[in-house]
């Protein structure tokens, strides 16, 4: 009889460590499946045109790209995928620059100091701006890092990809040779 | 000899309901007939002359009778004269097809999208300017515009402009922008609205000077703003015998 209580309690103490677990997993693991995100509302609308300090010296202007199919990286220093998506980015544009791809890295840190540093860490070979005071980031309503967004020829914003795993290289290149096909 | 595979009639449909069946069927055939009957009356024959004729029957007169145009049927008249205008419309656009010989008429087609595009740019221009002038009307209009001369001693890197001590601009320029600067271009820097009275601007200028050092100046002016409209000029340029730039601020009288 003792035995079998036992059995139980360890049976029902499993069960609601189980189930502790699986919650925290849902809500902090990185391998679960992503929470749902509202759809970015600029997709369909003119990209919003900025100008920014790139890391190396000299400013970049997105309307000065019209034309090209932009692509637009949010990145910070202290976002470990970043690095991986940065070099992922720079292997895209030595294959696809000839075809009309340009590609600009936006840095949202609000250490410039690190940022620079960072971009100089990096070694791409596009320009990696700098937005410490998060103006680009606001207007393109960066909600997740690294954040990717595609704007075609003609300006106009095409898709944003908010999560970086590792399906997503694949994806991004498939958006990207629609676009650069149009 | 071909053999016909024999229809199967469900057993479970007994003679009485395939009677009922065949009897419905009458009677909405039936309904149906009376219902476009006077349909099939308004509509003009085929051969009769219409749009191409140059004598559409729906501009007649209710009186007045067309030769080979069946008169219209006195009842269900709103319906008829909807239907004849119809076809009337449908008609029409066939008009210039026909005066070409039947060939594909694409170079009208064309000259039309052109027309409508031009329309469109046109439009799209007064559209413009209607803003600006109910945006910056002129008896408050500021306008601030940068030129840059040389540009030996000074890259220029961005501007920050203030009007009474309040920050209205801070653009940045990018090398594309500084060499249409140094080719003689005159920028717009900044278009606004100021009442009567005295004002000042402030202009800060930051770059790259002598021997690829930052540097930052400052121009100052203060002006009275009077009925019309008011343009001031940023300039950039170098003094030769200082080896420096000279920033100036000048009031377009």
């Amino acid at each position: 009889m003792v035995e079998r209580r036992i059995a139980l309690a360890w049976f029902t103490g499993a069960r609601a460590g189980a189930a502790l677990g699986l919650c925290l997993a849902a809500a902090l693991g990185p391998g679960q499946p992503s929470r749902a995100q509202p759809p970015y509302a600029l997709i369909g609308q003119a990209a919003p045109d900025f100008a920014l300090h790139a890391a190396s010296g000299g400013n970049e202007r997105l309307s000065e790209h019209r034309g090209a199919v932009v692509v637009l990286s949010f990145w910070s220093s202290q976002c470990t995928s970043c690095r991986t998506q940065l070099a992922a980015l720079n292997r895209s544009l030595a294959t696809y620059r000839s075809a009309g791809l340009t590609i600009l890295g936006i840095g949202v840190d609000d250490d410039t100091a690190r940022a620079v540093d960072f971009a100089r860490a990096a070694r791409v070979d596009f320009a990696l701006l700098l937005d410490p005071a998060k103006v680009v980031g606001r207007s393109y309503q960066v909600d997740n890092l690294p954040m990717t967004v595609l704007i075609d020829r003609n300006g106009t914003v095409r898709q944003a990809l908010r999560d970086y795993n590792a399906n997503s290289d694949g994806l991004y290149l498939q958006k990207l040779r629609d676009l650069l096909n149009e | 000899m071909l053999h016909r595979p024999p229809t199967r009639v469900p057993s479970a449909a007994p003679r009485r309901h395939r009677w009922r069946r065949a009897t419905l069927a009458r009677l909405l055939s039936g309904v149906l007939l009376c219902a476009l009957a006077p349909l099939a009356l308004a509509a003009p024959p085929a051969d009769a002359p219409t749009s191409a004729a140059g004598a559409p029957a729906a501009t007649a007169g209710a009186g007045d009778q067309v030769p080979g145009v069946p008169p219209p049927p006195q009842t269900g008249g709103d319906v008829t004269r909807k239907m004849d205008e119809f076809l009337q419309s449908l008609k029409q656009p066939a008009q210039p097809a026909e005066s070409t010989a039947g060939a594909p008429d694409t170079r009208s087609l064309d000259d039309q999208i052109q027309g409508l595009k031009k329309d469109v740019v046109d439009l799209n221009r007064d559209l413009f300017v209607l803003e600006e002038e109910l945006l910056f009307p002129s008896n408050t209009q500021v306008a601030v515009f940068l030129s840059m001369d040389v540009g030996q001693f000074f890259a220029l890197d961005s501007v920050q402009l203030k009007i009474d001590r309040k920050e209205v601009l801070n653009y940045l320029y990018t090398p594309r922008e500084v060499d249409a600067l140094l080719k003689g271009g005159v920028q717009r820097l900044y278009l606004g609205n100021l009442k009567v009275g005295s004002h000042e601007v402030v202009a800060f200028f930051n770059g790259k000077g002598p021997n690829d050092r930052p540097y930052k100046r400052g121009a100052w002016l203060r002006f009275e703003k009077g009925v019309g409209a008011k343009y001031l000029e940023l300039k950039i340029d170098d003094r030769q015998h200082k080896l420096e730039p000279e920033f100036e601020i000048k009031d377009w009288e």
